[in-house]
C-alpha cells in the first residue's frame, strides 16, 4: 500500500501547486486585511507541506513492507461502463426527457452489469421511473427535464 | 435573604423553564403536519439504514431539495428523523446479516452476529432497540438541561473564538479519523480550499470559477456529497460481487429477559453517557461514539474475553452509544451554529437555504425550531421503538433484496438529487466527477469526513479568519489573548502535537 501513498501524496502535491499558484493570481490583501487569496494560498501551502511528508514517510516504509496491489483482479469493466453509462445519462437527460433517459439508465443498469431477466429488467425500469416520476415531479414539484417528447 | 433568591433562580431555571420549555416542544411536534414528517423521516432513516450502501449523509442531501417546500421545522425534523432512523435500522443488518447498514453499527456485528448464530438474533435486535430508546430518552433530556447555558455562554463569543473552536472541531475529527491523522489533515485542507470555490463575500471577486456560472455560486453540498459517498460507495461494490447471507433464525423473544436486562442496563447507562459526550464534541460522532463505548464495555467487564462472541452488552453499549451521540450532536449545530459532523453539516446548510442561521440566537428567534427539533427526538424515538420491533419482520425482507437490483435505484436517486436541487446538468456532471475522486480516495485510504466537514466550515472559518485579523490588525495574538479562544486553541494544539510525542496513535478497532 505505502507505494500508492507515494503516488497519491504525488497527486496531491501538483494539485496543492496548482491552488498555490492559481491562488497568486488573486489579491492576497494583508495581514491587516487578508485578501480572497489568502485562505486558498493557505490551504494551498499546508496541504504541499503534508503531501511531502506523507511522500517521505511511505518512501520511509515503503523497504520494509510488502507491497499491496490496491486492484485485486476486480471487474474493471464494471466500472468503466456504470460510469460511461452514467455520463451518457447526464448528457441526454435534457434532450431525451426524464422519463426515457432514466427507463433506458435502468434498463442498461439491471441488465448490463448483472444480467437480470428480461421481464424484470424491464418491468422493473419502467416502474420505477414512472415511481420516481411520480414521487418527484407530481408529488414533490421538482422540476425534471422533459424532452423531446414533452415528459 | 440572598440565598431565597438563588433557590428561586435555581428553581426558574430547573423548574420553569425546563416545563415551559417542553410544553413548546411538544406543541410543536404535535401538530400534525410535524408529527407527519417526523414519521416519514424515521421511517426513511429505518429503511436506508437497513440497506447498505446508502448512508444517512446521502439520503439526506437527496432529499434536502425536496423540503424547500416545507416549513423549516418540518424540514428539520423530518431530516434528524432520517439520522436517527438510520442509527436504529443499522443495527438490524448488523446482527442478521453480519453487514452493517452504516458505519455507526460496525462494532455491533462483533457480539450482534455471533448472537444471531447462536439462535439469539431476537434477544440481540430488542436489546438494540431498547438501548436505542433508553439512550435516546437520556440525551433528550441532557439537551434540555445543557443546551440553555451554553447558547448563554456562546453569547460571547466573536470571531476569534468561533475560528480557534472550528479549527479545534477540525482537529478532533483528524485525529479520530479511523486511518492515518497525516491523510486527514491532508483532506481537510483539500476541503477548505474547496469551500474557497466561488464568489468571494467580502471583496466580491470571484475564485477558481473560471466563468462557470454554476460555480459562481460556490460548489454544490449535495453534489460533492453525493458522489464522495454515494457513487463512490457503488463504483467500490460492484467491482466485486456481493453477497449477503442472512442468518435464518426465527426471530421470537424480542423483549429480553430480566438477565439480559440485568447484563446490559449499566453498559445501556454508560453507552450513553460516552456517546452523548463524543456527540457532541466538534469531529466527534456516532461512529466513533459506538467503538468508544464497546471498548469501555470490553475493558471494564469481568469477562472480556468473552466479547466477540456474542454478549449482550456488546450490542447494548453501542446501540445505546451512537444514538446519544446522533442526538448530542445536535447541541454544537443549534447552540454554536458548528455542525460536530457531516450529517449536522448538510443540516446547517438546509437551514441556511431556509434563511436560519443557527447560532447562539437561534433559540432567542426560533424557539419553534430549536425545541420543536428536541420534541421531535423524543417522539421519533418512540415511532422507532414501535417500527422496528413488531415490524421487523418487514425490515428483513427488505434486507433481501439483491444487491444488483438495489445499486441501480441508488444511482438514479443520486442523479435526481443532483440534478433537482437547481435543475443543473452541470451539477451532475460534478457530482459523477465526486463520485470518482472518492473512489480513488477509498482505494488510497483517504477519508471523505474531514473533507466534508472542512469544504462546509470553510466559508464560516474564512470569515472568522479574516474578520479576526481586521479586529486585532494584523496581528494573530487576538487568538492566544482571549481566554476562551486560547483554551480551545490550546487544546487543538495538544492533539496535532501528542501523535508526534507518544509517536503512536491510537486507532478505533476495526470492524
Amino acid at each position: 500500500m505505502k507505494n500508492y501513498d507515494r503516488i497519491s501524496s504525488l497527486v496531491w502535491l501538483i494539485f496543492a501547486l496548482y491552488i498555490s499558484i492559481e491562488s497568486l493570481q488573486l489579491p492576497l490583501g494583508s495581514w491587516r486585511d487578508p485578501g480572497p487569496g489568502f485562505l486558498p494560498l493557505g490551504s494551498g501551502i499546508v496541504l504541499g507541506i503534508l503531501s511531502c511528508t506523507c511522500y517521505l514517510r511511505a518512501q520511509r516504509r515503503d523497504s520494509k513492507e510488502n507491497q499491496k496491489h490496491w486492484y485485486s483482479g476486480g471487474r474493471w469493466k464494471n466500472l468503466i461502463l456504470v460510469l460511461a453509462v452514467l455520463l451518457a445519462y447526464t448528457a441526454f437527460l435534457e434532450v431525451l426527457g426524464f422519463l426515457l433517459a432514466t427507463f433506458l439508465l435502468l434498463l442498461f443498469l439491471f441488465r448490463g452489469i448483472e444480467p437480470q431477466r428480461w421481464v424484470v429488467s424491464i418491468g422493473g425500469s419502467a416502474l420505477t421511473s414512472f415511481i420516481t416520476y411520480a414521487l418527484f415531479e407530481l408529488w414533490l414539484k421538482t422540476q425534471l427535464p422533459k424532452g423531446f417528447i414533452g415528459f | 435573604m440572598a440565598k431565597n433568591s438563588i433557590t428561586q433562580g435555581v428553581y426558574r431555571v430547573l423548574v420553569v423553564d425546563l416545563f415551559s420549555n417542553l410544553l413548546l416542544a411538544f406543541s410543536v411536534i404535535f401538530q400534525p403536519h410535524n408529527l407527519f414528517f417526523c414519521f416519514i423521516g424515521v421511517l426513511i432513516g429505518t429503511l436506508i439504514g437497513v440497506l447498505p450502501g446508502l448512508g444517512p449523509v446521502a439520503t439526506i442531501s437527496l432529499l434536502l431539495p425536496s423540503t424547500f417546500h416545507i416549513t423549516p421545522v418540518s424540514a428539520v425534523i423530518m431530516l434528524a428523523g432520517i439520522y436517527f432512523g438510520a442509527m436504529y435500522g443499522g443495527s438490524t443488518t448488523s446482527i442478521l446479516v453480519n453487514i452493517p447498514g452504516e458505519a455507526a453499527s460496525m462494532v455491533t456485528c462483533l457480539d450482534g452476529y455471533q448472537m444471531a448464530r447462536q439462535g439469539k438474533a431476537g434477544p440481540a435486535l430488542g436489546i438494540a432497540a431498547f438501548g436505542s430508546f433508553i439512550a435516546g430518552t437520556l440525551a433528550v433530556i441532557i439537551i434540555m438541561l445543557v443546551a440553555p447555558p451554553l447558547a448563554t455562554f456562546a453569547l460571547q463569543f466573536g470571531p476569534p473564538e468561533y475560528f480557534t473552536l472550528m479549527f479545534l472541531g477540525l482537529t478532533v475529527l483528524t485525529y479520530l479519523a479511523s486511518g492515518s491523522m497525516l491523510k486527514a489533515l491532508m483532506m481537510a485542507c483539500v476541503g477548505i480550499f474547496l469551500g474557497t470555490i466561488g464568489t468571494d463575500t467580502i471583496s466580491g471577486l470571484e475564485r477558481f470559477t473560471y466563468r462557470s456560472y454554476t460555480l459562481m455560486d460556490g460548489l454544490g453540498l449535495v453534489p460533492v456529497i453525493m458522489g464522495l459517498f454515494g457513487i463512490s460507495e457503488v463504483l467500490l461494490n460492484i467491482e466485486q460481487s456481493m453477497k449477503r447471507e442472512i442468518y435464518k433464525t426465527r426471530l421470537s423473544h424480542l423483549w429480553p429477559t430480566l438477565q439480559d436486562w440485568k447484563d446490559s442496563i449499566l453498559a445501556i447507562i454508560r453507552g450513553t453517557f460516552i456517546g452523548f459526550f463524543l456527540g457532541v464534541l466538534p469531529g466527534g460522532g456516532a461512529v466513533i461514539a459506538s467503538f468508544g463505548a464497546y471498548a469501555l464495555e470490553k475493558r471494564i467487564s469481568a469477562h472480556p474475553e468473552k466479547f466477540g462472541s456474542g454478549v449482550i452488552e456488546g450490542v447494548a453499549a453501542p446501540e445505546a452509544a451512537n444514538n446519544a451521540a446522533s442526538q448530542g450532536a445536535f447541541i454544537p449545530l443549534l447552540t454554536l451554529g458548528i455542525p460536530a459532523n457531516v450529517v449536522m453539516a448538510i443540516l446547517l446548510g438546509a437551514l441556511l437555504i431556509h434563511g436560519i442561521k443557527p447560532g447562539p440566537l437561534l433559540m432567542k428567534n426560533h424557539p419553534d425550531l430549536f425545541w420543536g427539533v428536541i420534541g421531535s427526538m423524543y417522539i421519533g424515538n418512540v415511532m422507532l421503538l414501535i417500527l422496528n420491533l413488531p415490524l421487523i419482520g418487514i425490515w428483513v425482507k427488505i434486507l433481501k433484496i439483491p444487491y444488483p437490483i438495489l445499486f441501480p435505484l441508488i444511482l438514479l436517486f443520486c442523479l435526481i438529487g443532483s440534478y433537482s436541487l437547481n435543475n443543473n446538468v452541470v451539477e451532475v456532471f460534478l457530482m459523477i466527477l465526486f463520485g470518482i475522486v472518492g473512489y480513488l480516495m477509498k482505494k488510497f485510504e483517504y477519508e471523505g469526513a474531514p473533507l466534508i466537514l472542512a469544504f462546509v466550515l470553510s466559508p464560516l472559518f474564512e470569515n472568522a479568519l479574516r474578520q479576526s485579523l481586521i479586529m486585532s490588525h494584523g496581528s494573530f495574538s487576538i487568538f492566544l489573548t482571549r481566554p476562551i479562544s486560547l483554551g480551545f486553541f490550546l487544546v487543538a494544539l495538544f492533539i496535532l502535537v501528542s501523535p508526534l510525542l507518544s509517536g503512536l496513535k491510537k486507532k478505533p478497532p476495526k470492524g
